[in-house]
């Protein structure tokens, strides 16, 4: 079985990053009108910017989608003018490859949302990292640090995991997924029936 | 909607050239820990979208509003809850002191410079150019590059969608309810039609291009020729007198009283 990524897989891949990015610029409004709340509740609402690594793994299944989706959103998002530039960019390659470093831990086997929100975690902590060299964050207090990670990896769980596997959940009840899914063990044992 | 504007030179730079130098100089400014001497970098980037991107002042202008927002937004939870021991004003959990205020307003102005340089090559540069040059100059796989080109195209088609689900939810009397599970109703309604419409687009798109015997070999012909001129030359120019001088200045002329910015 060849599991190297087809132009069927990346044409959808990226497509579906596209809309993601799209989503992920209108999202940068909505967390910059939230940040002045304070006390980080911007934070709950960071994991949208992961899930396009999630809700592609989760479609097409195979090696490398994670990472082709998040970089492809993040530059799509950057194409069409993000309010954070370049950032975005860096951000997204560091992300998808936290969230494709966990799915690759699993073999690529598992597509539960144990494992999604393993991903969701993964890409949450690649933009810790990033964050530690952007924005001093070790220099907050620890109190508003505490707040601000656990927030991040609370939201993210919640948006990039659990709402990615049941978003495709729902998506698979359409049919589509099957166009663009490898055709899995229970396929082959169904033709030799 | 008037969307025009005058190819100048910072349009003609060679794509891959701008991308890479860009990232560079995002890493760089990751290194730099001086508020003076990004405060001076910051202008410089400033003055090349003002003055070079060919679009109008006005629409600059407006482009740049949320820029302000980021600024507040990204300096205030440093300024107001950063480490620090020179204290301005104690009230509760807020704990202003002369060193958080100060590294909360270098982030904001980190913040601005990405930002701007983000816009300038969002403003002057075409996505189509950008992927031409990617497979010329860096030998991308041009599987990866014409799915992109191919993804771009159907943005217009997702936004004509979005709008007649609206249309079609507005027709047959959906109410506009309120609390969570409006929301669900609503996002679901949305994404699920979006989405899978999509990826059978996608789906139909690579089956023709493969039809049509695109095969995704990087030694194929190009349409567009991209390679490097001058003007390369003069942007990279551009951005080493602007670190260079940005650093002699904030030396001569402080305009902070503070050096490295971190605790």
């Amino acid at each position: 079985m060849n599991r190297g990524l087809k132009l069927t897989d990346i044409l959808v891949t990226i497509v579906i990053a596209i809309g993601f990015g799209i989503v992920y610029k209108l999202w940068g409004p909505l967390y910059y009108f939230v940040k002045p709340l304070g006390l980080h509740i911007d934070q709950l609402i960071y994991g949208m910017w992961f899930m396009a690594a999630t809700v592609a793994y989760l479609i097409i299944r195979k090696p490398g989608v994670a990472f082709l989706a998040e970089v492809a959103a993040a530059s799509g998002e950057f194409l069409v003018g993000s309010e954070w530039g370049l950032e975005v960019l860096l951000f997204g390659v560091v992300q998808g490859l936290f969230a494709e470093l966990v799915f690759m831990a699993f073999r690529y086997k598992r597509f539960d949302v144990t494992v999604v929100s393993l991903a969701a975690i993964g890409s949450a902590v690649g933009s810790i990292i990033m964050d530690y060299y952007k924005g001093y964050i070790e220099d907050l207090a620890l109190w508003n640090l505490s707040l601000f990670l656990g927030f991040r990896i609370i939201g993210s769980i919640l948006i990039a995991g659990v709402a990615a596997y049941y978003l495709v959940k729902a998506l698979e009840k359409t049919g589509v997924t099957n166009l663009v899914r490898p055709a899995s063990k229970q396929d082959y044992d169904a033709l030799d029936q | 909607m008037d969307l025009n504007f005058n190819e100048t030179w910072l349009h003609k730079i060679n794509p891959t050239l701008k991308l890479f130098t860009m990232i560079l100089m995002f890493i760089f400014v990751l290194f730099v820990h001086q508020i003076n001497w990004l405060i001076n970098l910051t202008f410089g980037a400033l003055l090349l979208l003002l003055v070079f991107s060919g679009h109008p002042k006005k629409r600059v202008s407006l482009l740049l509003i949320p820029f302000l927002i980021i600024f507040i937004s990204t300096s205030s939870s440093m300024i107001l809850f950063g480490k620090g021991d020179t204290t301005w004003v104690k009230w509760g959990l807020v704990h202003i002191t002369e060193e958080s205020f100060y590294r909360g307003l270098h982030l904001g102005f980190r913040a601005l410079i990405f930002a701007t340089f983000g816009l300038t090559f969002a403003l002057t540069t075409r996505p189509v150019n950008l992927f031409y040059s990617l497979m010329q100059q860096v030998k991308l796989n041009p599987k990866y590059a014409y799915s992109f080109m191919a993804g771009l195209r159907l943005i217009p088609i997702m936004i004509e969608e979005f709008l007649t689900i609206r249309n079609a939810m507005k027709v047959r009397g959906v109410e506009q309810e309120r609390g969570l599970q409006a929301f669900y109703f609503k996002i679901k309604s949305y994404s699920i039609p979006l989405l899978s419409q999509s990826i059978r687009r996608a789906h139909r798109i690579a089956v023709a291009m493969e039809a049509k015997r695109f095969t995704g070999e990087r030694d194929r012909t190009y349409y567009y020729k991209l390679g490097f001129s001058l003007n390369d030359g003069i942007f990279v120019a551009y951005l080493g007198v602007m670190i260079l001088l940005g650093y002699y200045l904030s030396v001569v002329w402080p305009l902070f009283p503070v050096g490295d910015v971190r605790y």
